[in-house]
């Protein structure tokens, strides 16, 4: 089964489903492997309210297409290239200032791009957004919380998130990369950028961390199916089992 | 007040108008991270609208050996309670 | 006797609750000491084999709901580690004392989830005796270990239909996942039913936990319990449990059952099972790896004297 995506607003929403259901995926990989078990459960939350997001937009592009396939069959018959999240989202878990610097860059974006499509004229993306930006608002507060402990604690914390954050800033010029696609169901593009940006410099600089350049960089565009190649990994994982067993029910 | 790995005790409110319930703890750093460590620890499953931490060495109890003095005295003041009084027959709304 | 162990004696006696700052004998500390932070790391070390199976979840449905299960465990490892932390032990402490392999936690976890339907048994099998265990303890006679019991008691319902459910599906679905199926019956019964501890007659420390009604059961009734409430669940879902002495008892109303191999059982508990060492590697390693942010956290409180970000 070959999974095409036709209508354009299902290829915007298809966008941010898969960044949210990757970095959900990325954010299981740290169960059990927290800090101490008080963040363990935080990022169990987080990575529920990720993956319950990515169902619900999942649902609304099933609903668009009218195809007959499922949020599962978006999530487990995919291959790399039919898939269309943030590289972002697809950087490991080196370290906790790993895991807080991805989430907390991603947080301001969603914030932004979520707080426009409340007033989208699809009724449900309207309606959804609303709903979800209240658990985005809030795994902001943590993440940002995160930026500024981790960057003011101490030499050896504030040295492992300069490079947690020198490494995401990589994948962040393509953010801003925008298609027809995007400008046609985002009221205002250039106001996601100048907020994220107002938002993480000001964080940067609390956090005592320098922003990195801002060089262009030659990647491929997430739009296009290009990923880093974290993602064919990702998805190894997550489809073994809907692609080893085709027939199978679960 | 020592910083540092701290266990703070956690209240519930579970409406708005009824009384905060103590529901456990959690250990955090700070104090942001008690209430957002104790929001994701024991409201879950939507126990509750409002939240308090506080810091468990703060909370001061009666020393055991003392709860008699401290307690017994109200016992025998039966007249703080509504039925010590008698209401003739025939007397509403009081 | 002195009046505090009359006090003592009196709250146990009445069946009422011991409280943290109430006066209680050291043994009886001591025995909650070991007997809670063993239950609370058997939670968080529970966390792995199941973790193990959550990047591959095979549905969003499954891989939510399996992520909530484990994401409990954790909560309840906390819940218990703070009822232990009433009785004057830290939480850094009993970490250490797991870490020193001096603290145990239920040798189930020991066994390798090896393919989904393992987590399916999990659920059932594991889950399902660990609420035999902890409904039965609900009524055990320190306050805050009760309450603990009752909170985890109500959370955890929806674990054992979890795994249910997945055995359900499986042992219904294609000839390969009915295989996976019977394969982790298999190899998950005989560890499930140890998880209850030697039989009444070779347990050490019974005794002294029935007295003090820390322990409201004995370790065969409740074994019993469990084995009579699963094998027809069992039957339901078409699956053979791997013990041939396995008949109903007419006159006792109850099943009887095989003998268990308790060579197996010993060796487990002292550390010769398939996965003692990577549980503790792994959680020593994770512990390990992230003090760097512990003490950033603790860097971070000192400097804003705790106030908020």
């Amino acid at each position: 089964m070959k999974i095409t995506i036709d209508n354009d607003l299902a290829k915007f929403i298809i966008r941010l489903a898969d960044t949210e259901m990757i970095l959900g995926q990325r954010l299981c990989e740290m169960c059990s492997n927290g800090p101490f078990l008080e963040e363990d459960i935080a990022l169990s939350n987080s990575a529920l309210d990720l993956i319950g997001r990515a169902e619900e937009l999942y649902k609304i592009v099933a609903e668009i297409e009218n195809k007959g396939i499922s949020p599962d069959d978006y999530v487990y018959r995919r291959n790399e290239r039919e898939y269309f999240c943030l590289k972002l989202v697809e950087q490991p878990n080196t370290d906790f200032a790993w895991t807080i610097a991805r989430s907390y860059l991603h947080d301001v974006y969603a914030n932004e791009v979520f707080t426009q499509l409340q007033n989208s004229k699809n009724e449900n993306l309207a309606a959804l957004s609303k709903k979800v930006l209240i658990e985005i608002m809030y795994n902001l507060d943590r993440t940002r919380d995160w930026m500024v402990r981790l960057g003011q604690g101490t030499e050896e914390s504030n040295s492992r998130l300069q490079e947690a954050v020198n490494h995401m800033f990589r994948y962040i010029p393509e953010m801003w990369n925008w298609d027809d696609i995007d400008q046609k169901y985002l009221a205002d593009t250039d106001k996601v950028k100048a907020n994220w940006e107002t938002e993480v410099n000001g964080i940067l600089k609390a956090s005592n961390i320098e922003k990195p350049s801002d060089d262009p960089f030659f990647m491929g565009d997430y739009r296009d199916g290009i990923h880093s190649e974290y993602l064919g990994h990702i998805l190894t994982d997550l489809q073994y089992l809907p692609r080893a067993y085709p027939d199978a029910k679960w | 007040m020592k910083s540092g790995d701290k266990v703070w005790e956690v209240f519930i409110q579970k409406k708005p108008g009824l009384p905060f319930k103590h529901a456990g703890s959690v250990h955090a750093y700070d104090k942001k991270m008690a209430i957002q460590n104790a929001r994701d620890t024991y409201t879950r499953r939507g126990e509750g609208r409002a939240l308090w931490v506080v810091p468990a060495e703060a909370i001061v109890s009666v020393p055991l050996d003392q709860a008699d003095a401290f307690f017994n005295p109200s016992e025998d003041k039966i007249y703080r309670h509504p039925t010590f009084y008698e209401i003739p027959d025939g007397v509403e709304n009081l | 006797m002195d009046k505090y162990q009359e006090a003592f004696d009196g709250i146990i006696e009445r069946d009422e609750r011991v409280e943290p700052r109430d006066w209680m004998p050291d043994e009886y500390r001591k025995h909650l000491i070991r007997q809670v932070s063993q239950h609370a790391h058997s939670e968080v070390i529970g966390m792995q084999p199941e973790g193990n199976w959550l990047l591959r979840a095979p549905s969003l449905r499954s891989k939510q709901v399996l992520l909530a299960k484990i994401q409990d465990e954790a909560g309840h490892g906390l819940y218990l580690y703070s009822v232990a932390e009433t009785l004057g032990i830290s939480r850094a402490e009993m970490l250490q004392q797991l870490h020193d392999g001096k603290a145990k936690y239920s040798s189930i976890f020991n066994y390798p989830a090896l393919t989904w339907a393992d987590i399916g048994a999990i659920g059932w099998l594991v889950d399902g005796a660990a609420i035999v265990n902890q409904v039965s303890l609900q009524r055990t006679s320190y306050g805050p270990y009760s309450r603990g019991m009752i909170r985890i008691c109500k959370e955890e319902s929806f674990h054992q239909r979890q795994g249910f459910e997945i055995m359900l599906h499986m042992a219904n679905g294609t000839p390969e996942q009915r295989e996976m199926a019977q394969d982790a019956l298999n190899r998950f019964w005989w560890p499930s039913i140890m998880m209850f501890g030697p039989h009444d007659s070779d347990s050490p420390n019974t005794g002294n936990a029935m007295k003090w009604k820390i322990k409201r059961e004995s370790n065969d009734e409740l074994r019993q319990k469990f084995i009579d409430k699963t094998v027809p669940q069992a039957e339901f879902l078409g699956l053979t449990i791997p013990d041939p002495d396995l008949k109903w008892n007419e006159e006792k109303g109850s099943y009887d059952y095989g003998e268990i191999d308790w060579e197996e059982f010993w060796a487990v508990v002292k550390g010769n099972g398939p996965c003692n060492k990577e549980r503790l590697d792994h959680h020593i390693k994770a512990h390990k790896d992230n003090a760097w942010v512990r003490e950033a956290a603790e860097a971070y409180a000192a400097k804003t004297e705790g106030e908020l970000v």
